[in-house]
């Protein structure tokens, strides 16, 4: 069984307890106007080319004989420079079950393990089970979601590992299809489950100015979770410095001046991470 | 609370460095050659002359008082001799003393008289020099009628230390005699162990809190920083004041104490480069104080340093040092282990460049060789004809006497010799992508390596885009590459084997680099491991500066997989770290963690910085606005503004982790 992963981030730091290692599988159903990971969107490979640097010397747009490269239009191994790459490739089960052991010591020490994030993990979710039966017993395994899945690979999945970091960006239908494209009905619903569980779980909010850090978008969620633990998410302005070299744009105008903590003393258990 | 009126008139104002300082200007070394003076007669003469022109300054918001007016040390030899000095000898650097380690513990107890009378001529001439200044010290707080200094003065340093402020006091003259003989890179030991009877006591009875004590250790911290842009080194900041606090002691337990607690507070509350925090740690140190370390490397001074008793005491026992002295172990100026007391090592003293080494053997074994065992051999031969040159041009070691050090120092027990090694990562790496692509792959062809080399690979950007980004790099925890290193390492530690050097001792292979990252890169073409011609090493044990590495923990598994107890001369391996990790107390506790695996991996050296690129880049453009910016060279640390572009810029390049 194969997946298509974008990147893999050894010493994640906000992605759960301890020391952990951080799988980001590549595509989202999801589009929301403040993604900072604008190349795990499609879930195809992509070329990914970086703008800083370019000499224009013109090498990666001569015909090269890499068969690799073909599909891009792009020679992927030229650039004196290192700029243009392939974000995504096709991981095998078991190579990434090895890779992933292979931090099990340090995992174990210091309360860590391995997060699965993405783009969405759930929307490849029969690699996902498969790797989290593998893992499980052995070192622990966290996921990160948008909840955007149908109820049954939700369930399936999340009884599966052994934390689940889940994002509620709304709770108006409305303004989630506007900012993410898509209904967030399934998401509050697996939510709920979620709640109802006894599977560790934390849910996450990215403040936005002005989208999602509204007073009345963060008092409906709180109202929603209740006593349930909940992490805000500081934005960063940086969130848009990837879309040019995956050849997209970015629509979101925030400068950092306008980025502040709102009120949020209304929640009953939430921490605001900078 | 920081005292404020000091800090601003040693720190930020600095006026007085022009105010009190005096040129020494009698062409000494003229002198002395005129009157065909000995080398131990023009030593003492140089301290004893510079002595009577020391000017005493007190300030009433100073406790730590004394602060040089010698604004030079003048030449004992004139150039003519210095030529013909070199004629006969190995000159080391410039020819004086310098990283040693002498026993501040027994010279604070017991005062300087004690050492008198067992002194030779010089020796008694040099504590009479000293004390000289001493009195005018004493002189000058009786005329500000300063009672608390009258007090000292009067004890110290004729006699022991009686309690902490005088055991600092007493430190910072011996420290301040040191570097006015014209010994440098003097060290500062293991300050908390030889401190901690005056401290504890004084505590114990009510002298101190631990507040007030920690105001009269940073008052002490900035005495370092009064003279320190007379040292000599390198760059501004090469001087070697390199404290070490912690450590196992005979019984295997963990010395670090609330003084050690209290030093790491202060270099956190001041910020200064000076002095250089060390820490001795092992598998028993708990979290907890990595955790206190790591908010000290969130100050971006780039300290603490931490070695690993685990390894360093055995490998020290190894090279023939008494397990006594072993497990008392300090560092020199950067990160070189040393005996406090007994030593008399010279821990820097040569250095091979690696790179240029595997570089020749590819270039003389590729095309003729039968398969790749061949250019290990011829690796390994070179290695030890490298190893026989450098030995060979260290004969008849002259260094100046040194009449002051000589009377805090118990003999001369240790005369060992230490050698860098420079560029593992990018040697391991040439050696590495040799092997993948030329003899097992068959990929790319001897004379195409060489050509694509020879023009620096201008004639061949696809192959430099496979060794510079597609091949294995020490840093991936890629077996391979590691194996290849260990061999190096190996090696290396065999051609210095059982060789004895001239003063008796032995050699001591090393994984520091100093400032060879820059001058063995300098001379060195375009390598196999994708590097340019002339592009820099990393420094010390890291990787190289273009590989793509997954994180810092590939890194610390790449760099603890080989055994290093016999090239233990001490460099350590250098994490990079953006600042922005260090905002929460989350993440600080996960880089404690990842020093912790390092030091259970059985690491042998560590040093982490916390870098702000953008700060650098903007510092090289407002270099006013940034005189406070402190950045991690190679074993020191440095004001960035006052350092020269190509060290500013290597800094920036170095591999840097962020979230
Ligand atoms: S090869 Fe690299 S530097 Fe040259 S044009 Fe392409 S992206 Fe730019
Ligand atoms: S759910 Fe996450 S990955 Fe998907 S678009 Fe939104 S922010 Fe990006």
């Amino acid at each position: 069984m194969k997946a298509t992963i974008f990147d893999i981030k050894e010493f994640a730091l906000n992605d759960g307890e301890g020391i952990r290692t951080t799988v980001f599988f590549k595509g989202c159903p999801l589009r929301c106007a403040w993604c900072h990971n604008p190349e795990g969107l499609s879930p195809a490979p992509e070329l990914y080319i970086k703008k800083n640097g370019c000499r224009n010397c013109g090498l990666c747009k001569k015909d090269c004989r890499h068969p690799e490269c073909k599909p891009f239009g792009r020679c992927i191994h030229i650039c004196p420079m290192d700029l243009v790459s392939v974000a995504g490739r096709e991981w095998n089960v078991n190579e990434l079950y090895d890779m992933l052991m292979r931090g099990k010591a340090i995992y174990e020490s210091t309360g860590g393990g391995v997060t699965f994030s993405g783009g969405e993990p759930l929307m490849q979710s029969e690699f996902l089970f498969e790797i989290l039966e593998m893992l499980r017993g052995k070192v622990h395994t966290a996921i990160e979601t948008s909840g955007f899945a149908s109820e049954n690979v939700f369930k399936k999945i999340a009884s599966a590992c052994d934390f689940v970091i889940m994002d509620i960006k709304f709770i108006s239908g409305e303004l989630h299809k506007k900012y993410t494209g898509c209904s967030n009905e399934k998401i509050l619903d697996n939510a709920k489950w979620l709640i109802r569980s006894n599977i560790p779980h934390l849910f996450r909010t990215p403040l936005i100015p002005t989208i999602t850090d509204t007073e009345d978008n963060l008092r409906a969620i709180s109202d929603f979770i209740g006593e349930e633990k909940i992490e805000l998410l500081k934005y960063n302005t940086l969130a848009s410095a990837k879309y040019a070299s995956v050849g997209r744009v970015f629509d979101l105008n925030i400068s950092s001046e306008e980025v502040s903590i709102p009120n949020v003393s209304f929640f009953k258990n939430a921490t605001v991470r900078k | 609370m920081m005292n404020k009126a000091l800090y601003n008139f040693y720190i930020v104002d600095r006026s007085y460095r022009e105010m009190y300082r005096k040129e020494f200007d009698r062409n000494l070394a003229e002198e002395f050659h005129s009157a065909d003076l000995s080398d131990e007669e023009r030593l003492i003469r140089r301290f004893e002359l510079l002595c009577e022109k020391e000017v005493a300054h007190i300030h009433d918001f100073e406790k730590i008082v004394m602060l040089r007016t010698n604004k030079n040390i003048p030449e004992c030899f004139t150039d003519g001799e210095w030529a013909e000095r070199r004629k006969n000898h190995y000159i080391h650097e410039n020819g004086y003393v310098s990283n040693l380690s002498p026993n501040y513990a027994k010279v604070i107890e017991k005062g300087l008289l004690h050492f008198r009378k067992d002194a030779n001529e010089y020796g008694v001439r040099a504590i009479d020099a000293c004390l000289s200044v001493c009195d005018r010290y004493l002189e000058e707080a009786r005329k500000q009628d300063r009672q608390d200094l009258v007090k000292i003065f009067s004890q110290i340093p004729r006699y022991g230390a009686r309690n902490f402020r005088e055991a600092l006091q007493f430190f910072r003259i011996i420290h301040f005699f040191l570097w006015l003989e014209g010994d440098y890179h003097n060290t500062v030991g293991r300050f908390d162990q030889y401190m901690y009877p005056y401290f504890i006591a004084d505590i114990e009875r009510g002298v101190y809190t631990k507040e007030t004590a920690l105001d009269l250790i940073e008052d002490f911290f900035i005495s370092f920083n009064k003279d320190s842009d007379l040292y000599v080194g390198v760059q501004q900041g090469d001087n070697g004041q390199s404290m070490v606090l912690g450590g196992t002691d005979k019984d295997g337990n963990d010395t670090y104490n609330m003084l050690s607690e209290l030093c790491l507070i202060a270099s956190e509350e001041l910020k200064l480069i000076d002095p250089k925090i060390n820490l001795r740690v092992s598998k028993n140190t708990p979290l907890s104080v990595f955790e206190q370390c790591t908010k000290l490397t969130r100050a971006g001074l780039g300290f603490p340093q931490y070695s690993n008793d685990d390894v360093v005491i055995p490998a020290l026992i190894k090279y023939g040092y008494a397990p006594e002295d072993a497990i008392n172990y300090v560092v020199a100026a950067c990160w070189e282990f040393i005996i406090p007391g007994v030593g008399n090592d010279i821990a820097n003293i040569g250095a091979l460049n690696f790179p240029a080494v595997i570089d020749r053997a590819i270039r003389e074994a590729i095309g003729s060789a039968k398969g790749f065992n061949e250019l290990l051999e011829r690796t390994r031969s070179l290695i030890f004809e490298e190893c026989d040159k450098i030995r060979a041009s260290i004969h008849d070691v002259l260094v100046a006497p040194s009449h002051f050090m000589d009377i805090l120092r118990d003999g001369k027990k240790y005369n060992n010799f230490g050698i860098h090694g420079s560029g593992i990562a990018s040697a391991a790496d040439a050696l590495v992508a040799v092997k993948k692509y030329v003899f097992d792959e068959g990929s790319v062809t001897p004379e195409r390596l060489i050509s694509a080399l020879d023009s620096n690979f201008e004639s061949d950007a696809e192959l430099l885009h496979k060794l510079r980004f597609e091949a294995p790099k020490m840093g991936h925890a890629d077996p391979e590459v590691d194996k290849l290193a260990g061999f190096i390492i190996n090696t290396f530690a065999d051609a210095l084997d059982g060789k004895t050097n001239c003063l008796g001792g032995c050699y001591r292979a090393g994984s520091g680099t100093a400032m060879y990252y820059l001058w063995h890169a300098r001379e060195l073409g375009a390598t196999a491991d994708g590097r340019f011609a002339s592009e820099p090493f990393g420094t010390n044990f890291s990787p190289n500066l273009f590989a793509k590495i997954p994180g810092p923990i590939s890194v610390i598994e790449s760099f603890t997989a080989n055994d290093m107890t016999r090239n233990m001369n001490g460099g350590p391996l250098t994490l990079e770290f953006a600042s922005s990790i260090f905002n929460n107390e989350e993440s600080m506790r996960k880089v404690a963690e990842l020093i912790k695996y390092f030091i259970m991996r059985g690491g042998h050296q560590l040093q982490l910085n916390a870098v702000n690129l953008d700060t650098m880049k903007a510092a090289q453009k407002n270099p006013e606005l940034y005189r406070n910016l402190v950045v991690r060279i190679w074993g020191w640390s440095a004001y960035f503004v006052e350092l020269d572009r190509e060290f500013q810029n290597h800094v920036m390049l170095r591999q840097e982790y962020t979230v």
